[in-house]
């Protein structure tokens, strides 16, 4: 079963991203903020990171930064958020994420851009 | 050089005055002191920044820093003092911070903004700053605002998600609210948040949110 980290501050949108991912067969674990996750990330292997960017302590541009300044092996990352701004997709990007989808995301896009990530489209 | 006349300017109102009581550098030395925001030399600038917070009118200038700032120790300097300061026009501009491009300057306004609410936000700057961000055209910035609320213990707290929630036409604001609303809600939010699902009723998210809200709500009067 893969393993999704979903690092986010907002429970509500954590129990949400969840509930879609483990009715798709993955196992998922939570980080409240890019502090959590790394510390997360030193301790266990993750194949695909659902990250924020807006989060108190460390944003998610920032523990994508610090994943790769610590040399922590980078799973595959999809990148969320309300902005729908170019500026922070293209920000999102340089950070080191693979994917950037804006909130809400639905269901289904959700799980097709996980599956992607994973190399697992069309299942 | 700025901060031996930082020192200095510490030492004197130091001596002049006995320990504990409160003290004010005159208007020269605070002239001094926000003119050190300005060195080259990190050290100094968080000097500065520490020293102002016996200047009550220092705010703008230290939000008009954090805005420039790169050293994040001078960062977190400036934020713990506007904190500190609790000055409205300050808090004003801190929220101005939420329009940023830079990411952590934003979250950084954020905490800082959720901070003073904690803290008492003896001026009471924070309600009516986030209150009129609620009305800010950016959808973000409202967003952002109501982030704010999550730790502000006023008494029209609800009343605004519920405002955000019947009347915003941004689904992320509305979300945001809802997230909130799951927390605080109460009885009153009930008709808002199935006119919600309404508004938005193909959108999962805001289904998800405003039927979880509903449950904690229900539970919660239940007890």
């Amino acid at each position: 079963m893969k393993r999704v980290l979903i690092v986010d501050d907002a429970a509500t949108v954590r129990m949400y991203h969840r509930g879609i991912l483990e009715s798709g067969g993955f196992a998922v674990e939570e980080a409240l903020n890019g502090i959590e996750a790394l510390e997360k990330a030193l301790e266990a292997n993750y194949d695909l990171l659902l990250v924020d960017i807006n989060m108190p302590r460390l944003d998610g541009f920032g523990f994508l930064k610090e994943m790769r300044r610590q040399e922590i092996p980078q799973p595959p990352a999809i990148m969320v958020s309300t902005e729908a701004a170019a500026r922070d997709e293209t920000a999102a990007y340089r950070a080191g994420a693979n994917c950037y989808l804006v909130k809400p995301v639905r269901p289904s896009q959700l799980l097709a851009h996980a599956r992607l990530m994973l190399g697992e489209a069309g299942r | 050089m700025a901060l031996l006349r930082t020192k200095a300017v510490e030492g004197a109102v130091e001596k002049a005055v006995p320990p504990g009581a409160k003290t004010f550098p005159g208007a020269a030395d605070c002239e001094e002191l926000t003119a050190g925001l300005e060195s080259s030399n990190a050290t100094e600038r968080r000097q500065a920044a520490r020293d102002l917070m016996r200047c009550p009118n220092a705010g703008a200038a230290l939000v008009s820093r954090l805005k420039r700032e790169q050293d994040l120790a001078v960062r977190a300097a400036i934020l713990t003092i506007l904190i500190r300061l609790d000055d409205p026009a300050a808090t004003a501009e801190l929220a101005d911070c939420l329009r940023s491009e830079d990411v952590a300057l934003r979250n950084e306004a954020i905490e800082a903004l959720r901070e003073l609410a904690v803290a008492g936000d003896r001026s009471g700057a924070v309600p009516p700053v986030l209150a009129c961000l609620l009305a800010d055209p950016d959808p973000d910035v409202r967003i952002f605002a109501v982030n704010v609320m999550e730790s502000v213990s006023h008494p029209d707290v609800e009343r605004w998600l519920i405002e955000v929630i019947e009347n915003d036409s941004q689904v992320n604001v509305c979300a945001a609210s809802l997230e909130l609303l799951c927390e605080i809600g109460t009885e009153a939010a009930v008709d808002p948040l199935v006119r919600v699902k309404t508004r938005f009723a193909s959108n999962a998210f805001i289904q998800f949110a405003a039927d979880l809200a509903l449950k904690r709500i229900v539970e919660s009067d239940s007890r």
